[in-house]
């Protein structure tokens, strides 16, 4: 018997929504590990060898490998997301660059569901609830940041310059954050 | 309960010019001040006192409160000094010849969960064997009682039931300090606004006189009521005291028709709510978790009230907000108020009233009265002694103070 | 409605944060030696100023670090931010 059959998504229900100019969708069962290590060590080093990419250095900044991407979370922490099924892969990956180091990983996969907001109008909505500066003088693909939509705690990952944004969020706060992107993309005066 | 304002004499006190000396020196003309010094006169025959204010009489958290008066607290010692002060609001328009709106429309403190209903159900049987009224309501007793609040359960937290206490209310806070400072000022005492302290005389371990904004004033004892500025105050004496001083905020609504028949609190959705005799809506909001000094408060405390306040009450989605404003209040480690005598002597000390102060105005006055008057701890009084941070003997009312802190 | 810069995102609104109190409180080196009121003096009491005040505060919904703020607590100007674990600033 596989996983398939028995997980459930929180939004699994949610369809994919157009708006005017946007569109809302869910992609669930996203592969997120967390790994702590201190930053520009050995560990490091050998993660990137094996990732084929740099952790990231500079606060709320994303580097790229293939299909994953690696996320600054704090000075000595990444969220690294993947597709969906790629945990054991990437964590076996990772592990091999660890041994004997101080350093952590874990799989949060299950934490967070993920949303899917995109595009042209995609940050007039997100303004509506985030005081971050969204702007792309300010907040580009390759920025992503911690910070909260409308009251809630979402990993914010911009992908591209459409724009097409990532919004990790927790299952359990999935549905409120679901609920207000679509009343905030109910606004027909968003594009002009 | 009273529907008219009392018309106003032609004076409530004098102004008079600081003398030399005072036999006691009250810092702070707030409500806590001015009790303290009706107090002394009425119960004790100490007249020549003094009371300092740096700005004008009854400015700071005694304009600013929002009038909630009960006595339903958790622990003993609170219970008894709020319960005395509610047995001293019910005689003293009388006493004080002056109508201050005490209106006895009860209070009810709204559970939404289970916890909550646990902590309401305590509290009613704890208040009932201290001989303090205390009713738990189903919810549809709260809607018979108050049926303005939503007590759907579709909302996202339900009114599971509510404490009642019957005898609690409002006042009108400005006319509680008129009538208390025409009184004591009767009796011979001096309210002295716009003198800030801004030192204290010394000799060796004794207080015996401040430095003024108007010159030095000699005291037998000094007794601060300054709330938000105590600590800045004891500061200058290198007494440091267990006190942050935070912004709490309060606003208020346009004129309304009578609409809400109560007061409603809640400590888990975090409003309080009540209408003004006028028909302006009273809401308290929470305190800002960092210290401040600037009597006013972050945007999102507000609007984080008013949100807990339209889904309990959606007849006030039209209603506009008026007013904001901010108190400092000073807030212990335990959320009870500090009374009593100071390693300083001649030094008294009331203070940490928190979030909370006004209901007890009467009876703090009282019991500090007699503190300073006798140089004993009032029976009252003595639990909330400064010693208890050493001793151990807290009393927590984080739960019955009812403010998010 | 305060702009906190914290050390590693930036400037950022204040509902992010999480107020840690008095910063530079040292654990007592010996905590069985201090009398009552010494232990009650270190659990209990807090400097409250008016005025400059050193504080911690978290980014808890960022990246979740702790650092320092000095801000003056009548205007809420933010004097200076320093990382957890350097000394205090000198404000003229």
């Amino acid at each position: 018997m596989t996983v398939d059959g028995l997980r459930r998504s929180p939004l699994g229900d949610l369809p994919e929504t157009l708006g005017h100019g946007v569109r809302l969708r869910e992609i669930p069962f996203l592969t997120q590990l967390n790994l702590r290590l201190a930053p520009g060590g050995g560990a490091a080093a050998r993660v990137a060898e094996v990732l084929g990419a740099a952790l990231p250095t500079e606060p709320n900044t994303v580097t790229d490998s293939g299909d994953l991407r690696l996320l600054w979370l704090g000075p000595d922490e990444w969220l690294i997301v993947g597709p969906d099924g790629a945990a054991p892969d990437t964590e076996g990956r990772i592990r091999t660059a660890l041994p004997g180091e101080h350093a952590c990983l874990v799989d949060v996969s299950a934490n967070r569901t993920t949303l899917e907001l995109s595009g042209p109008g995609a940050r007039t909505v997100l303004e509506k609830g985030c005081a971050l500066d969204l702007h792309p003088r300010a907040f580009t693909p390759g920025r992503c940041a911690q910070t909260l939509v409308s009251k809630v705690n979402v990993v914010l990952d911009q992908l591209d310059a459409e724009p097409r944004y990532r919004l990790l969020v927790r299952g359990s706060f999935a549905r409120y954050l679901a609920d207000w992107l679509l009343d905030a993309m109910s606004d027909t005066a968003l594009i002009g | 309960m009273s529907h008219e304002l009392p018309e106003h004499p032609d004076w409530l006190w004098r102004t008079p010019d600081p003398k030399r000396a005072y036999d006691v020196v009250i810092v702070g003309a707030g409500g806590h001040g001015l009790a303290t010094a009706y107090y002394l006169a009425r119960d004790h025959g100490i007249t020549d006192v003094a009371v300092l204010e740096r700005g004008w009489l009854a400015g700071g958290n005694m304009a600013r409160n929002t009038t909630i008066i009960r006595s339903n607290y958790l622990c003993d010692a609170s219970a008894a000094i709020y319960e005395h002060a509610l047995k001293l609001w019910e005689t003293l328009p009388e006493e004080l010849e002056y109508d201050f709106l005490f209106s006895q429309r009860g209070v009810l403190n709204l559970a939404h969960t289970l916890q909550d209903v646990r902590e309401g159900i305590r509290r009613v049987h704890a208040n009932r064997l201290g001989g303090i009224d205390a009713q738990w309501l189903d919810p549809d007793e709260v809607r018979a009682f108050c049926p303005i609040v939503n007590t759907s359960p579709e909302v996202r937290y339900p009114v599971l039931g509510a404490t009642l206490q019957p005898r609690a209310g409002i006042a009108k806070h400005d006319h509680v300090a008129w009538a208390l400072a025409r009184k004591a000022d009767a009796y011979g005492i001096d309210l002295i606004q716009g003198c800030e302290v801004t030192g204290f005389v010394r000799d060796g371990e004794r207080v015996v006189g401040v430095e003024t904004t108007r010159g030095r004033i000699g005291a037998g004892r000094v007794a601060l009521a300054a709330a938000g500025h105590t600590s800045t105050l004891a500061d200058l004496l290198g007494l440091r005291l267990p006190l942050q001083s935070h912004p709490l905020q309060a606003l208020v609504s346009e004129l309304l028709e009578p609409v809400h028949p109560t007061v409603v609190m809640s400590n888990h959705v975090h409003v309080y709510v009540s209408q003004a005799h006028k028909g302006e809506l009273v809401m308290g909001a929470g305190i800002d978790s960092y210290n401040g000094y600037g009597q006013r408060g972050s945007f999102h405390q507000i609007e984080h009230q008013m949100a807990a306040a339209l889904e309990l009450f959606p007849i006030f989605a039209r209603a506009h907000v008026l007013r904001t404003w901010g108190g400092i209040v000073d807030v212990t480690p335990d959320a009870s108020p500090i009374i009593g005598s100071t390693p300083i002597e001649n030094l008294y000390l009331n203070c940490g009233w928190g979030t909370g102060g006004f209901k007890a105005t009467p009876a703090s006055g009282r019991v500090y009265a007699d503190t300073i008057a006798t140089g004993t701890p009032h029976p009252l009084a003595a639990p909330f002694a400064l010693e208890r941070f050493t001793t151990g003997a807290l009393i927590d009312e984080h739960g019955a103070a009812a403010v998010a802190h | 409605m305060l702009l906190i810069a914290c050390p590693w995102c930036g400037e950022r609104d204040e509902v992010e944060f999480h107020y840690g109190g008095q910063a530079h409180v040292a654990y007592p080196s010996d905590p069985e030696a201090l009398s009552d009121a010494e232990w009650a003096q270190y659990l209990f009491v807090r400097d409250n100023p008016k005025g400059p005040f050193a504080e911690r505060w978290s980014h808890a919904a960022g990246c979740r670090r702790w650092f320092n703020v000095v801000r003056h607590t009548v205007t809420h100007e933010i004097l200076a931010v320093h990382p957890a674990g350097r000394p205090k600033p000198v404000i003229a």
